[in-house]
């Protein structure tokens, strides 16, 4: 099963700039939400928060009701949450297969351990890439490899930091295709983006954050419905 | 003509035997740094406690078999010794500045010199034949050692197994993988903990390994330690840093000059591994098979700094009130104190030479004791075969080692951070084997005796007036170029090279002249050393003198010029101290230990935080 996520009233600084300000969020399982915001607004910073990449200096963020704040990323990842960063870090000089070990974890009770086999089922692009170095992939099967990589983990809960950046449209869909497929099973997913047409395909809710604050939570429909708020806050 | 034959193709294999040695501990350095991003100095200090605890070994194990089991238990337990010193020290220092770990292992050294002199004994130790492999075979008419060729087998072994444990496993999959980004590898679940403590243990039993296999033909002395550090170097850097293949494609090529090139011109050695050197960092700057560095990623103590100001007031008043108590010393000290002054002095000048590369110019040097003993020589060397006097041997001491900084600098500012320093080190080590080997001129180990100061100058007062009017001198010279248009230029170049090169800096120009004045003013402070001493030794030029700069640098902090002097205060002063007693190494080096553990900012940014404020510095913005 999928895990809740709860995060409330988090402050995190790079040295001495304050950049998130009293953010909270919750994630239930099951549920896509999305974290919009224009560049620079805090999205990478609240989800490294949340892994535990940036220490936060205040605030709580709870799995399942347990508080994971604090811990090294390695623990917080081990408790079934799991991160893709932006910008496609994959190990360049590793195989795809390299890749997708340096991310496997022991199974999780009550989901269905992930393989290089269902993963290229979820992903048909990166199927008979095995042994390709993933430094001459392209850029779109580099995300889709991030993404796998962090799926061998088996974790419960995924951060996505901006899977649909810098995608063609044919694999924007695939990408769209593959979050539909990973809520089926279960998954709780926290998705940063600054595409909201993105986001409005696959999300159930929407926060909208703003220079290291949440300024608005709604449903995706409700978002849909309001053009005003978007051009406020978001690049449409 | 079959016996020519022979006799290159013993050279050849005679080159890749030597090479085994350097093979092994460079890929364990590259293996240590790859991971935690740690330049190992004690590196060749784990290669000479393989060399001795083999000799220990086999004393007790006897036979073929007892061998090399002994070999194998040495580099374990090598292995052993690196994974104590990466839990007890430099898992406490990860996260401070980069440099400071680098502090910590030559800690590391000292202490490990003094032990094995406690353990082992000042006497050079012969190493014992291997059983079995004491007799030479005939190649064509020219007899090779047996023994070579179990060396040579053995990094064929070493390597085969390194290419299997990197590619073949979960362990060295994940090494590789935290090569390239170490903190997406603890994102996805690793703790990256134990993958550095399994490094260390791995590229230390390397070490140890290389060591111990190397004994039936050099033994095990106390010098082995620096010996091997600087060749290893180039290795690395010409192999390119991180790579196995690398590391043993340069040992071989670097071995394999040698033993040809001893054929053309003895003593040829040196000038070929320029050569390499040279036509490599030209071509590829990260090595044959490295990969480039991000930028900005070493070299740096610490996040970006705020805008250069002049000093504050109160930071200038207590630099002038500092100058005026040493100006009115001589009224209240004894004469060892101002011995013991003018030494400080001096050593202020070269640890602020050495600021001015690695603060301001971002240019980390492990061997800035090239250009301070390369000025003490050139002062020495005019006195001696021209009978100069004192003032003009002054003026010669910086403008030589100013040359001498222009001719390294030249390669050191193609590269950048970790490669930058390592050549360094490299460098001052080939000069320091020239002045060593060089007897007829240098004089060799006894040094040059008997260069004292002018008349005018030679009573212990005006000496002391005058070293620290000169030191003062060239201090305010450094600071003075900081704050000039080529200062800012040169903090440009460190910041952005990118930026730089567009706004029409010549980046490596500026930190190639930005080098050289630095070494011009070690070697002014190396002039002066020698008249305070009356003599010079190779020690002046040694990888200890140049880790002295260093460590005043990084005790009293890269931020300020007043760190540097600060550092050379204290430090000079404590080895002063500590010198006096038997095994000052190990005092020593456990202090310098205890000190980086204890302040991980430098006791410099310790202090800063608390006094800093009221003298008028403001804590960086990051
Ligand atoms: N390592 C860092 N050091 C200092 N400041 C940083 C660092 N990373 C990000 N910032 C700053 O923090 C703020 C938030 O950055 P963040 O990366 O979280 O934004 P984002 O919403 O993910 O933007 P984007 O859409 O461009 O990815 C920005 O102002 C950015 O300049
Ligand atoms: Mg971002």
């Amino acid at each position: 099963m999928g895990l809740s996520l709860s995060v409330r009233g988090l402050h995190s600084f790079y040295g001495r700039a304050h950049i998130l300000a009293d953010v909270s969020l919750e994630a239930a399982a099951g549920e896509v939400v999305a974290l919009l915001g224009r560049n620079g607004a805090g999205k990478s910073t609240t989800l490294k928060s949340i892994i535990g990449i940036v220490r936060p200096a205040q605030g709580a963020v709870e799995l399942d009701g347990a508080r994971i704040s604090g811990e090294p990323p390695h623990r917080i990842c081990r408790r079934g949450l799991g991160y893709v960063p932006e910008e496609r870090r994959v190990f360049a000089s590793l195989t795809v297969n390299g890749n997708l070990e340096v991310g496997r974890q022991p199974p999780r009770p009550g989901l269905t351990p992930w393989t290089p086999a269902r993963l290229f089922e979820l992903f048909p692009n990166l199927a008979g890439m095995g042994d390709r170095t993933a430094g001459q992939m392209s850029g779109g099967e580099q995300q889709m490899l991030t993404i796998a990589r962090t799926l061998m983990g088996n974790p419960a809960l995924v951060l996505l930091d901006e899977p649909s950046e810098g995608l063609a449209p044919v694999i924007v869909e695939q990408m769209v295709r593959a979050i539909r497929a990973l809520k089926k099973e279960g998954l709780a997913i926290v998705l940063s983006e600054q595409n909201v047409n993105f986001a409005m395909k696959v999300a159930d809710r929407a926060y909208i954050i703003e220079k290291g604050r949440i300024r608005h939570q709604c449903t995706i429909d409700e978002l849909m419905a309001d053009e005003a708020m978007r051009r406020t806050y978001l690049t449409v | 003509m079959g016996g020519d034959l022979g006799f290159y193709l013993v050279q050849a294999l005679t080159g890749l035997s030597s090479a085994s040695a350097l093979f092994l501990v460079a890929s364990g350095l590259s293996i240590i740094f790859g991971v935690t991003r740690v330049v190992n100095f004690a590196h060749g200090s784990f290669y000479m406690l393989g060399a001795y605890i083999a000799y220990t070994l086999i004393g007790h194990l006897g036979g073929a078999l007892g061998f090399w089991v002994a070999v194998l238990l040495a580099g374990v337990a090598v292995g052993i010794i690196g994974v104590v010193v990466e839990l007890l020290i430099l898992r406490r220092v990860y996260q401070a500045p980069e440099l400071f770990q680098l502090v910590a292992t030559f800690g590391v050294i000292l202490v490990i010199q003094d032990l094995a002199l406690l353990v082992w004994g000042a006497e050079d130790l012969f190493g014992p034949a291997a059983p079995g492999l004491e007799g030479t075979v005939n190649l064509l008419g020219t007899r090779l050692p047996e023994y070579d060729l179990a060396l040579i087998a053995l990094s064929l072994f070493v390597l085969g197994a390194l290419w299997l444990l990197f590619q073949r496993t979960r362990w060295g999959t994940l090494v590789r993988a935290a090569t390239e980004d170490r903190e997406m590898v603890g994102a996805l679940g690793v703790n990256q903990a134990w993958l550095f403590t399994g490094a260390f243990f791995l590229g230390s039993m390397l070490a140890g390994l290389g060591g111990a296999a190397q004994l039936p033909k050099g033994g095990a002395d106390l010098l082995m330690d620096f010996n091997i550090l600087a060749a290893v170097f180039v290795v690395v850097v010409v192999g390119g840093m991180g790579s196995i293949a690398g590391a043993f494609l340069a040992a071989v090529l670097i071995s394999e000059l040698g033993a040809f090139g001893i054929l053309l011109i003895p003593q040829s050695t040196l000038v070929l591994m320029f050569a390499v050197m040279a036509v490599v960092l030209i071509f590829r700057p990260w090595g044959l098979l490295g990969r480039p560095e991000a930028p900005g990623q070493h070299g740096q103590a610490g996040p970006p700094e705020p805008p250069l100001r002049p000093p504050p007031p109160r930071l200038r008043a207590a630099g002038l009130l500092l100058l005026a108590a040493l100006l009115a010393l001589p009224a209240f000290a004894d004469d060892f104190t101002l011995v013991l002054a003018v030494e400080i002095a001096i050593m202020a000048l070269f640890a602020a030479s050495l600021h001015f590369a690695m603060g301001p110019g971002g240019m980390v040097s492990f061997g800035h004791a090239a250009f301070f003993g390369g000025g003490a020589y050139a002062a020495a060397l005019l006195v001696k075969y021209a009978g100069s006097p004192m003032e003009v041997a002054l003026l010669f001491a910086p403008a030589m080692a100013g040359v001498l900084a222009l001719v390294f600098g030249w390669f050191c500012v193609r590269l950048t951070g970790v490669y930058l320093a390592m050549l360094t080190l490299a460098f001052a080590q080939v000069g320091w084997s020239i002045v060593f080997q060089w007897g007829e001129v240098t004089g060799g180990d006894d040094g040059i005796l008997g260069i004292w100061p002018s008349e005018w100058a030679s009573d212990r007062l005006a000496f002391y007036y005058l070293s620290v009017l000169a030191s003062a001198g060239g201090i305010l010279a450094l600071q003075y170029v900081l704050h000039s248009p080529f200062g800012y230029a040169m903090r440009a170049c460190r910041d952005s090279v990118v930026r730089s090169a567009s706004i029409g800096i010549d980046v490596q120009r500026q930190q190639w002249l930005a080098f050289a004045f630095s070494g011009a003013l070690a070697g002014l402070a190396g002039g002066l050393f020698v008249f305070s001493k009356g003599s010079v030794f190779p020690d002046e030029m040694s990888i200890p003198r140049s880790f002295d700069a260093l460590i005043m640098v990084l005790l009293g902090g890269v931020k300020t010029l007043l760190g540097p002097i600060a550092g050379a205060v204290t430090f000079t002063w404590l080895q002063d101290e500590i010198s006096r007693l038997e095994y000052w190494r190990l005092i020593l080096g456990a202090l310098i230990i205890a000190i980086v553990v204890a302040f991980p900012q430098g006791v410099a940014g310790f202090l800063r935080a608390r006094a800093g404020p009221w003298f008028g510095i403001r804590e960086m913005e990051a």
